[in-house]
């Protein structure tokens, strides 16, 4: 297997999704990523990832949840699937790898040698 | 929450966003942005939310959300899809070998005709439009005031063209422009040539390809630029540049050396010269005139200005020019002088006289573009009953694609596609055709230059783009529609009918039999006329003459007598005009009315010279005086026209003079068949000088005495171009002219007839292997060779009877107008002609069907019966 290949808003986008867990769409996923980060996202842009991440079997959806801001249309509900899961342990994972290969910076006396 | 919805999103980026976005992901993004919205809206106010939903719904303007006819995942399968149509479409003709060459046949002809006559015609409107600097060109005209009312010139007063540049800043170049037919000497040899007196800034605002030199050679004042076809019969394989040639201009010898030679115009140039010299150099050139004179003299004058200048200036410059002129030449005032655009001049050659294009001869342009259109649309009725046809095989094709879930969109295209293929195949070859066949026979015919310019011309491939898709659409729509409208439950049940018998195909089928029979009438009325008019008596005795040209009338008498010395030559006579070309025409009025007639000066002893055949009274006597002063003689014409019988005793007045008519002979044509006989007098004219000499030669003499004339002509006159020819070849470039006509009217007819046999061959041929079967089984039970034909040729000469009807009616009307705007004599359309078209389609007819009943004949039924 090669791998999965997940770009950064992708990812980040792949967690707020796993966070929210059964309340995942589009504005709940900009008001989180929001939140949790401060960073503004357009939200065509989280649109088009998350039907991205759709396409790549990372993401499940079904419609649901009608409210009257939304003028009594549904939301599209995105839940993550088992491969959205392995795919955000396995970039952990890689991330940790190569985190931990970082030399500490206290212990190196190279310089001027 | 109640608060909140007394606003609302705002209307117009809703509905643009209901509009473009794909029905599955509507309600999601609308969901989103009103919630967006409504978020906003509690937190920044009522404008930043509007706002913001404005932005939103531009942002979900992607390709991924933006409503298709075709969902996402066709797109994707598109390029497939279309390689399939086309390979699918190419195994089909290659299939259909024979059906697929007749399409591919006729219409390439079609393509071919339709091509030169495209190329003729706009040889015709485009000339000179391939000059880069077209849109910045003006000519000046200048408008009077005549008897007849306002008549504006294409020439103005030569010193024009220096005031411009004073009075217009926006000026990038001017040009005067002078035509003469000078005298050529080469070599000894001398030519008439069309000669363009140019200033040298000529050659900066109509840019030229050169062959040879460069284009400033006229800067120096001895130079000449020769055109391609000019330098090749001069010089031949030799280089050109350096070559000394002299020009004979208004008497005056001068010498100049070859400074250049232009490629090939391919007749695509405004104006039509052999050479171009620098204009200062004319023995009239304005400088050496006085004033007066310098005005006097006209020339074309053409000026470039700046890119978007702004040309109402100019014309205000004009209007000083014009006080100027009026002023020096208060005789002929102009109204006004005014700019044309070089791109108008085509479109205004009627208005302005005396302009660069004369005529444009819309004759010959309907007949190659009515030629053009009958092949076309004979080519494509074939193409489109026998495509019907060919479809009706792929029935089955149709319905299981159908059951399949195609679309019938799909189908069409599927069809078109094929169609596209063949007509794409078929503007292939017609343009090979057209380029190595028809092209250089019809430049021979024509005596044109014309050629396709695929690299320089784009007017040829916006022409090439619009035939495919024409033709494509035209042939290609009904019966795409026509198949693919089908249920396919009754195709797969076998009910489905098609084709063979349909109405439609028999009126396509008519009409083409039609173009057929009415292409033949012309080509048999035209070939007969040709035949009569080949034959025709001319009224006198054309054997055994020479003329030969005066060109000025101190050489008279000297040539004269010299060549009256000549062993061969019975007796020789003067004229001004000779018979056989074009003789000056004059007015008289008798009994208070007014006759156009042709006048004829010449000695006493021409009518004799000519053998003039006398009806009635005498011809002139050279001994009396009397003739030379009051006497005519005239043709019979002239007496039908005025009313008169022989002897006359009025007195007929003209040129302040009155007449006595002594002689009648009978009419004679003085000019070619394309024109009546007019009335004419013949003068005995007391003047002495005349400009053209005929020669009666001693019986069978005449051919081979034309060099010793030619070598006397050129003793007594050494600088001139002799002009000689037999009286029995004056007419010959008007014949060789029908002659070109007819072989292009035969060409269309033959190649009508064999559009049209091909296209029936065609069908009955399809018909008869659908068939088969049905006639076998006749036949096991005993129908013979007559029950079979009539079976089978029944429905092919009711149309026959029909289109000769039809065919006959058109052709009674079209041809014999045809025949009149052509000739004064022709043999008119009758039921020779007629009888002659209904023949040949007979023929078509019977030997196509016949071949079909000859392979049934032929077939032993028990292996086609057995076959399944």
């Amino acid at each position: 297997m090669k791998g999965y290949h997940l770009g950064e808003l992708e990812e980040l986008i792949l967690l707020t999704v796993g966070i929210l867990d059964q309340e995942a769409y589009g504005v709940g996923v900009l008001e989180e990523i929001k939140k949790q980060t401060g960073r503004k996202v357009n939200i065509s842009a989280i649109h088009t990832v998350l039907t991205r991440l759709e396409d790549k079997g990372f993401l499940k959806s079904q419609m649901g949840g009608a409210t009257e801001e939304r003028g009594g249309r549904r939301k599209r509900l995105f839940t993550l699937s088992a491969t959205g899961r392995a795919a955000i342990e396995e970039v952990k994972t890689l991330r940790n790898k190569l985190y931990n290969q970082l030399p500490p910076l206290a212990l190196d006396f190279s310089h001027g040698l | 929450m109640d608060s909140k919805l007394k606003y609302f999103p705002p209307k117009w980026p809703d509905r643009f966003l209901e509009f473009y976005c794909n029905p599955n992901r509507l309600e999601q993004i609308q969901g989103d942005a009103y919630e967006l919205f409504y978020i906003n809206l509690e937190e920044k106010g009522l404008a930043f939310a509007r706002f913001r939903f404005l932005i939103h719904v531009l942002s979900f303007f992607r390709w991924s959300n933006i409503k298709r006819s075709k969902s996402t995942y066709h797109t994707f399968s598109q390029g497939a899809m279309l390689k399939n149509y086309f390979k699918i479409g190419w195994r089909n003709l290659v299939k259909q070998k024979g059906t697929t060459f007749i399409s591919v046949f006729g219409l390439a002809c079609a393509v071919g005709c339709c091509m030169v006559a495209y190329l003729f015609i706009a040889n015709i409107w485009f000339k000179g439009m391939h000059q880069p600097n077209k849109d910045e060109i003006y000519q000046l005209t200048y408008t009077v005031e005549e008897e007849k009312g306002m008549v504006t010139y294409g020439a103005v007063a030569a010193p024009i063209s220096e005031l411009i540049p004073e009075t217009f800043n926006q000026l990038v170049n001017h040009t005067r422009v002078s035509r003469d037919f000078s005298i050529l000497i080469s070599k000894n040899e001398s030519y008439n040539q069309r000669t363009l007196f140019v200033d040298p800034a000529f050659m900066e605002m109509f840019i030229y390809r050169m062959d040879y030199g460069y284009p400033g050679a006229l800067l120096e004042p001895d130079q000449v630029i020769l055109t391609h076809e000019l330098s090749e019969k001069l010089y031949g394989n030799t280089h050109p540049i350096g070559q000394e040639l002299s020009l004979v201009v208004n008497g005056e010898e001068k010498l100049y050396t070859v400074g250049g030679v232009l490629a090939d115009l391919h007749d695509m140039d405004m104006f039509t010269f052999d050479l171009l010299v620098n204009i200062d150099t004319h023995p009239n050139a304005i400088e050496n005139l006085p004033l007066k004179d310098a005005w006097n003299s006209e020339v074309w004058t053409f000026v470039q200005v700046e890119e978007g200048a702004d040309i109402a200036n100019l014309n205000t410059g004009l209007a000083e020019i014009t006080s100027t002129q009026n002023k020096i030449n208060p005789e002929k005032p102009y109204l006004k002088l005014e700019t044309v655009a070089f791109t108008d001049l085509v479109y205004r050659v009627d208005e302005i006289k005396n302009g660069v294009r004369d005529f444009l001869g819309l004759g010959p342009q309907i007949l190659l573009g009515a030629i053009g259109l009958f092949i076309l649309i004979l080519a494509v009725f074939n193409y489109i009953n026998i495509s019907v046809l060919m479809a009706s095989r792929r029935l089955k094709e149709i319905g299981v694609r159908k059951v399949i879930g195609s679309r019938r969109s799909q189908l069409v295209f599927q069809f078109l596609s094929e169609n596209l293929m063949v007509c794409f195949i078929a503007i292939f070859l017609g343009c090979l055709l057209a380029g190595f066949i028809f092209l250089p026979g019809f430049n021979e015919i024509a005596s044109k230059n014309l050629k396709i310019e695929l690299f320089r011309d784009s007017n040829v491939w916006m022409f090439l783009g619009g035939m495919l898709l024409f033709i494509t659409l035209v042939s290609g729509l009904y019966p795409a529609l026509y198949v693919s409208s089908f249920k396919h439950i009754n195709i797969l049940k076998g009910n489905q009918k098609i084709g063979s018998k349909s109405v439609f195909t028999s009126v396509l089928l008519t009409f083409q039999f039609m173009l057929a029979f009415i292409s033949i009438v012309a080509g048999v009325a035209f070939v007969q006329t040709n035949y009569l008019n080949e034959n025709r008596d001319w009224g006198y005795d054309s054997a055994d003459k020479i003329i030969v040209n005066v060109p000025s009338s101190e050489d008279y008498l000297p040539l004269k007598n010299k060549l009256l010395a000549l062993a061969s030559v019975n007796e020789v006579s003067g004229s001004q005009d000779y018979v056989g070309n074009w003789i000056r025409e004059g007015e008289l009025i008798f009994q208070d009315e007014k006759f156009e007639i042709s006048l004829l000066n010449a000695e006493a002893n021409y009518p004799e010279v000519l053998d003039l055949k006398l009806k009635q009274g005498r011809l002139f006597n050279p001994e009396l005086i009397s003739d030379m002063e009051e006497s005519i003689v005239v043709n019979q014409t002239f007496l039908d026209e005025l009313g008169l019988t022989f002897p006359v005793s009025e007195k007929i007045t003209f040129d302040s003079a009155s007449f006595n008519v002594v002689g009648v002979v009978e009419d004679f044509h003085t000019i070619f068949f394309q024109s009546p006989i007019a009335p004419i007098v013949i003068r005995a004219s007391p003047d002495t000088t005349f400009s053209y000499l005929t020669l009666k030669m001693t019986t069978g003499s005449a051919e081979s005495s034309m060099e010793a004339v030619k070598e006397i002509w050129h003793e007594t006159i050494p600088r001139g171009l002799f002009e000689g020819k037999l009286q029995t070849e004056v007419f010959e470039r008007e014949f060789s002219d029908v002659r070109g006509v007819q072989n292009i009217i035969l060409f269309a007819a033959i190649l009508a007839v064999v559009l049209a046999s091909l296209g029936l061959f065609g069908l009955v041929s399809l018909n008869m292997t659908s068939d088969i079967k049905d006639y076998c089984v006749r036949k096991v039970f005993g129908a013979n060779l007559g029950d079979l034909s009539k079976k089978m040729g029944k429905r092919y000469f009711i149309i026959w009877g029909i289109a000769s009807v039809l065919g006959g009616a058109f052709s009674l009307l079209i041809i014999s107008s045809f025949l009149d705007s052509f000739f004064a004599f022709h043999s008119g359309v009758g039921a020779f002609q007629i009888s002659i078209g209904l023949l040949i389609l007979l023929l078509v007819i019977a030997v196509t069907v016949g071949s079909q009943i000859w392979k049934i004949m032929k077939a032993n039924p028990a292996t086609i019966l057995k076959a399944e």
